[in-house]
């Protein structure tokens, strides 16, 4: 019964991806052709015959409309093209490429914050008021507030440059490469929930269950895992979906100050270059994403909440 | 739960702990060693006792290249490579100067149309195949072909018929290149091109596999796929990590080329790619930052290397709006109120030169233009330019109000803001700055409707002040100054036909002292390369043209001596 | 010697607006098997009263005096050591069921933990007793009903297994603060009625908290009457209601509704509010609200205690009784 209303759930939200997912490659696909300039315009001009030639090949002189319609119909078949810029490779090898390094150093970056994040919250409840409390959150306000741009030179000038314990860029899968892209990318996140989970963790603690299961005896670590854990973290729960989405689908700046291979870079010098392909391929593959990401949360959701998986079921 | 978190902390400080000084991640700062002195061999190579065991040699390439295929390459990340990958049927010296390629000599008609080149009889292609005429004719065919979608066919118009070809009127066949026999191929032009040779050099005139292009398509290019007849064969491209070339032992000068292994970087951020220099990682870098000029010359100085480039930097005028359609004065004015010497000196601060003119010193032994102005004192200019200033109906009360447009960059800012505040001081003009993304930005050029001041460079193309001098023509794509000039453009018409290369840099020099007398752009300086070279490595020169082939590179051992000093 | 023995006993709270007394020297015993009822107004401090020996105070509470368990003092305990006590020799129900589970874990969890914890009982050991258990406390089907989670269950259901839980370990002391307040009239009834049977059934004391005077005159062996974090009076069930001698008492008596009186006309409440505790009156707390107060009670009442063992805080006295302080 449960398990039939979560299939059934999923089935709904996934039929209801594909108007938005259009209503994303109408606005995106003429977003990206109302910018002035388009991919063969540069400093240095092409001759009219050139010119000319490329634009029939890459049908770019047909009507808007006509080529809007094409590539839908390309689409559908899940190929996004050519790359306008990069002209060895096509849209699908290029998001192939770049996707798996930016969730992996995105999860990476959400894995350690959550559990870094949800850990000093709580410690930080604990320890409400104290200096320990201000201090840890004096930290994190820290983390929140220092962009990553400076931080990451930062990284790198300690810890490559001078110490040369780590590379200060490039990427090869190693974990040695992805120590710092991750630790730069979780900083500010891991301080956003710790804040989260302290603020929910004064409130849970506050609660009359949890000075039932103080009453029942049981030590105050088993309270804190059984009882207000789980409570405490579900607005993490609700933070994480789009939180995890930005973080996997790659930043930019991570991304140049790393020199990391990642989907985000591709985005930007896709708009840059008016790389029409690229930019709406990645603009769609991040609206899969993101909506699959937000499902997954509101399965998590469901699964942390009883009251919420009950209400699933009626 | 405490426990668990002092331990996942305690996991991520290992992470960055552990391993010490020395690791896989280049030499730590601080423990920079030195190289040994070189020694020559009497034929000029280096001996082999000075050289380091591992002859591997990383380069910051910039952006990540566009593409492998020779014929559509364009920006200098990717040509960069291909020249290491193949060879023309010219080739270019570590010093920039054009030396026999594939080709062992070629003939050049009277008319300076027909050029025949006369092939070596040993060349082979990366896998063993033989390498002849007909895929230096099938190279070109190919690259003009309209199918190949080639932008970079633009360089290859002087060919006969090339623009005929390219609009598609006439087949391919019908281009002005013929084979001869097997080792024997012919070239016709349009018109005398002295330039021509240089081009043969570049990556739209190389060859390619025939076979293998026909068999792969638009795949030929990938690691694994891609022939090639240069010094180095392409092993590995990952796209925005790296791209790994080893040296093709069936090139013909294999024996003497050093260096095993290129890996050549992507540095798409300039701070970044210092920092993997610094850290060891990177031997060469593309760029240095313009903010770190001062620190690395401190710091770095015998790895921060900079050097004249063929690209002048300066500002354009719209001669098609108000306030500059037919205002020489006005022009004038603000051309001479403009103190070059400042900006170089403390705004760019690279060793860039201060310009009077378009074209930059030092292309294939041009001498620019130069204005009486550029031999007076800045004062005098200032005086002058008010003269003008007032001449042109603006004064103190009646203020110019003008805009400086440029696209989105520090240095575009930093410049125009001086330029602005230099006008402000001597003729009290009010400029405001403008900054756009460079497509809207070159949008808003060509259609002259908005811009009255802008920010406008040239990197030429080739090593010939032609270059430069082209874009001012009436009519051409990127003459966004809205510049017509019969006198100028009859110029160059005869600089086209003229054979006589004394007689056409004089015709070059007279088109450039017209225009400069039009007062269309305001020269501020003319390019430098910078970059942070690695001691050990060796076997380069500085050029105008800016490029390295890593073929005639070498790299140093380290000096005992130096490793003795640090640990007396 | 008594189970519970609690003397002197004050619990302080720091607000901003300053220190509130919320209990002040209460002294008194719980004697094995007995059932004490300690009833007063909202705010008297009867619930801070047992939460604070119970090591339950909010944070910025604090406690002193002495509270032995077993002479044991539960107030100098350490928290590992108050944990043996807890939920295994003292249990407590909660006023408000409806917040007092965890709303996230299953009953089968928040039931079994506890016996898994103090008696090391197996996962399905522990399991069948706290099915057994739920049936103690008539839940119908309580191997199902073990599966679900607390928002399943019905506010007196839930009630049952706040019961139920407290049993588990069959402690020795039952602390059950106002346990059907927040229910329905008639799910009360049988809520109370429930403890006091199984009070019987298991031969543990029982200290029930309750507003409610009537409420608790059935199950009741011994009553103290608090008000304003002291204890007013002090009895047998009988002595409270057959002759109470404090007049805040007798006030309590008259607002319960019996079917002995004639009309709803003498059913009266005692007029005013409790005092406030940041600023006790001079003198007796209940002198502003007492209908008898004379000019003697500016000054602070003494206790009297009758031979029976019964007191009052009041220049009334106790007839045959003795003024134990001053």
């Amino acid at each position: 019964m449960k398990q039939a209303g979560v299939f059934r759930h999923a089935a709904v939200r996934l039929l209801g991806l594909i108007p938005t997912l259009l209503v994303l490659i109408t606005i995106a696909f003429f977003l990206i052709r109302i910018a002035p300039g388009g991919p063969f315009d540069a400093e240095k001009v092409l001759p009219p015959e050139i010119r000319a030639n490329l634009d029939a090949n890459y049908h770019l002189d047909e009507p808007l409309l006509q080529q809007y319609f094409r590539y839908l119909g390309q689409i559908v078949t899940g190929d996004f093209g050519p790359s306008f810029q990069y002209k060895d490779w096509t849209v699908n090898e290029l998001i192939a490429r770049g996707f798996p390094v930016s969730a992996t150093i995105g999860g990476l970056a959400m894995a350690l914050a959550f559990v870094l994040g949800t850990l000093i919250g709580t410690f930080a409840a604990l320890k409400q008021n104290s200096v320990i409390d201000y201090s840890v959150m004096g930290v994190a306000m820290l983390g929140i507030s220092i962009p990553n741009f400076v931080v990451a030179p930062l990284l790198i000038l300690g810890t490559a440059v001078y110490a040369g314990w780590l590379p200060a860029g490039g990427w090869d899968w190693s974990w040695q490469r992805m120590v710092l892209p991750v630790v730069t990318l979780a900083l500010p996140v891991v301080a956003y929930i710790a804040r989260l989970t302290r603020g929910s963790m004064i409130e849970v603690l506050h609660s009359n269950y949890i000075r039932t299961a103080r009453a029942k005896g049981l030590p105050e670590r088993q309270v804190i895992r059984r009882h207000a854990f789980k409570p405490a973290i579900l607005p993490v729960i609700s933070y994480m979906g789009p939180a995890t989405a930005a973080l996997i689908t790659g930043s930019v700046v991570i991304e140049r100050i790393y020199s990391i291979p990642g989907l985000g870079s591709y985005f930007v010098q896709g708009a840059l270059n008016r790389d029409y392909t690229l930019v709406l391929g990645v603009v769609i593959f991040y609206g899969i994403v993101i909506v699959v990401l937000n499902f997954i949360v509101d399965l998590l959701y469901a699964w942390l909440n009883p009251r919420i998986r009950y209400d699933e079921a009626q | 739960m405490f426990a668990r978190s002092c331990s996942v902390l305690c996991c991520v400080m290992a992470l960055s702990a552990c391993g010490d000084g020395q690791n896989d991640f280049g030499r730590p700062q601080g423990k920079r060693a030195q190289p040994v002195q070189l020694v020559l061999l009497e034929d000029g190579r280096p001996a082999p006792e000075v050289l380091a065991e591992e002859q591997v040699v990383y380069r910051g390439n910039g952006e990540e290249p566009e593409t492998l295929d020779p014929h559509l390459a364009q920006g200098v990340p990717a040509t960069r490579i291909l020249r290491d990958l193949f060879e023309g049927l010219t080739a270019e010296s570590a010093a920039g100067d054009l030396v026999p390629g594939a080709a062992l000599r070629w003939n050049i008609s009277r008319d300076a149309r027909t050029y025949t080149f006369y092939l070596r009889r040993d060349l082979v292609w990366s896998n063993g195949d033989p390498l002849r005429a007909d895929d230096f004719v099938y190279g070109l065919q190919r690259a003009i072909d309209p199918e190949t979608n080639s932008s970079a066919a633009r360089t290859l118009l002087p060919i006969l018929n090339a623009r005929e070809v390219l609009a598609g009127e006439l087949p391919v066949e019908e281009l002005g290149i013929s084979l001869l026999d097997e080792f024997t191929m012919q070239i016709t032009l349009t018109g005398p091109t002295p330039y021509f040779l240089g081009l043969l050099a570049s990556p739209v005139a190389f060859p390619v596999h025939k076979g293998n292009v026909e068999a792969l398509g638009d795949q030929f290019s990938k690691p694994g796929n891609l022939i090639s007849n240069g010094a180095f064969v392409l092993t590995e491209w990952t796209p925005r990590v790296s791209i790994v070339l080893e040296k093709n032992p069936r090139y013909r000068q294999a024996e003497t080329t050093l260096i095993e292994r290129v890996v050549y970087t992507p540095t798409e951020d300039r701070a970044a790619e210092v920092k993997q220099f610094r850290s060891g990682a990177l031997d060469w870098t593309n760029e240095v930052p313009n903010n770190q000029f001062k620190w690395l010359q401190a710091n770095y100085p015998d790895e921060l290397v900079t050097s004249p480039w063929m690209g002048s930097y300066f500002l354009g005028f719209n001669l098609t709006q108000e306030p500059f359609i037919d205002n020489p004065s006005l022009r004038m004015a603000l051309i001479l109120s403009v103190d070059r010497q400042i900006i170089t000196e403390k705004v760019t601060q690279f060793g860039e030169k201060p310009s009077f003119a378009l074209v930059p010193p030092g292309i294939d032994g041009y001498v620019p233009f130069s204005p009486e102005y550029a031999d007076w004192a800045q004062e005098e200019r200032d005086h002058e330019a008010r003269r003008l200033y007032e001449q042109a109906g603006y004064s103190e009360e009646n203020p110019l109000r003008v805009e400086i447009r440029y696209n989105t960059s520090d240095n575009n800012k930093k410049i125009a803001l001086a330029v602005a505040s230099m006008w402000k001081q001597a003729l009290g003009v009010n400029a405001t700055l403008v900054n756009e993304e460079f497509r809207v930005f070159l949008q808003n050029r060509e259609q002259k409707l908005v811009t009255q001041v802008f920010s406008a460079g040239w990197i030429s193309d080739y090593n010939d002040p032609y270059s430069f001098l082209e874009m001012f023509r009436t009519g051409h794509g990127r003459n966004d100054y809205g510049y017509s000039n019969e006198t100028f453009d009859a110029l160059l018409d005869e600089v086209g036909t003229e054979r006589v290369r004394a007689r056409r840099e004089r015709l070059m020099f007279e088109a450039e002292r017209v225009l400069m007398s039009d007062h269309v752009i305001i020269p501020i300086f003319t390019y430098v390369t910078k970059r942070l070279v690695n001691p050990h490595l060796k076997g380069w020169q500085n050029n105008v043209m800016d490029h390295h082939p890593t073929q005639t590179m070498f790299k140093l051992k380290s000096s005992e001596m130096s490793s003795a000093e640090k640990n007396p | 010697m008594p189970l519970l023995s609690i003397s002197n006993l004050e619990v302080e709270f720091e607000t901003a607006e300053g220190v509130v007394k919320a209990v002040n020297g209460m002294t008194f015993d719980v004697f094995e098997g007995e059932t004490l009822a300690i009833v007063g107004e909202s705010g008297a401090g009867k619930s801070q009263l047992v939460l604070s020996f119970m090591g339950l105070l909010a944070e910025n509470g604090s406690v002193s005096g002495e509270a032995k368990f077993r002479g044991e003092d539960l107030l100098q305990m350490k928290p590992r050591e108050l944990n043996r006590i807890r939920g295994r020799h003292i249990a407590m129900i909660f006023q408000d069921p409806m917040t007092s589970l965890n709303p996230f874990l299953s009953i089968e969890k928040q039931m079994t933990e506890v016996v898994r914890h103090h008696q090391g009982l197996s996962r399905e050991e522990a399991r069948a007793h706290a099915v057994e258990m739920l049936r103690a406390v008539r839940i119908p089907d309580p191997e199902e009903r073990i599966k679900q989670y607390p928002h399943e269950y019905s506010g007196g259901m839930r009630q049952r297994v706040m019961i139920a839980i407290g049993l588990l370990c069959a402690p020795e002391l039952l602390i059950a603060d106002e346990p059907s307040t927040a229910l329905d009239v008639t799910v009360q009834a049988q809520i109370t009625e429930l403890v006091g049977e199984l009070r019987k059934k298991t031969k543990m004391a029982l200290v029930l908290i309750t507003h409610d005077l009537a409420a608790v005159a059935e199950i009741s062996d011994r009553i103290i009457v608090m008000y304003a974090g002291e204890a007013v009076e002090t009895g047998t069930v009988d002595e409270i209601f057959y002759s109470p001698q404090h007049p805040y008492t007798r006030g309590l008596i008259a607002s319960v509704p019996r079917l002995d009186r004639i009309s709803d006309d003498e059913l009266q409440a005692i007029p005013g509010n409790p005092p406030n505790l940041l600023e006790l009156p001079i003198g007796c707390n209940f002198r502003d609200r007492c209908s008898e107060a004379t000019e003697q009670c500016l000054e602070r009442p003494p206790v009297w205690r009758a031979t029976s063992g019964r007191t009052s805080r009041c220049f009334q006295g106790i007839e045959g009784g003795e003024i134990v302080n001053e």
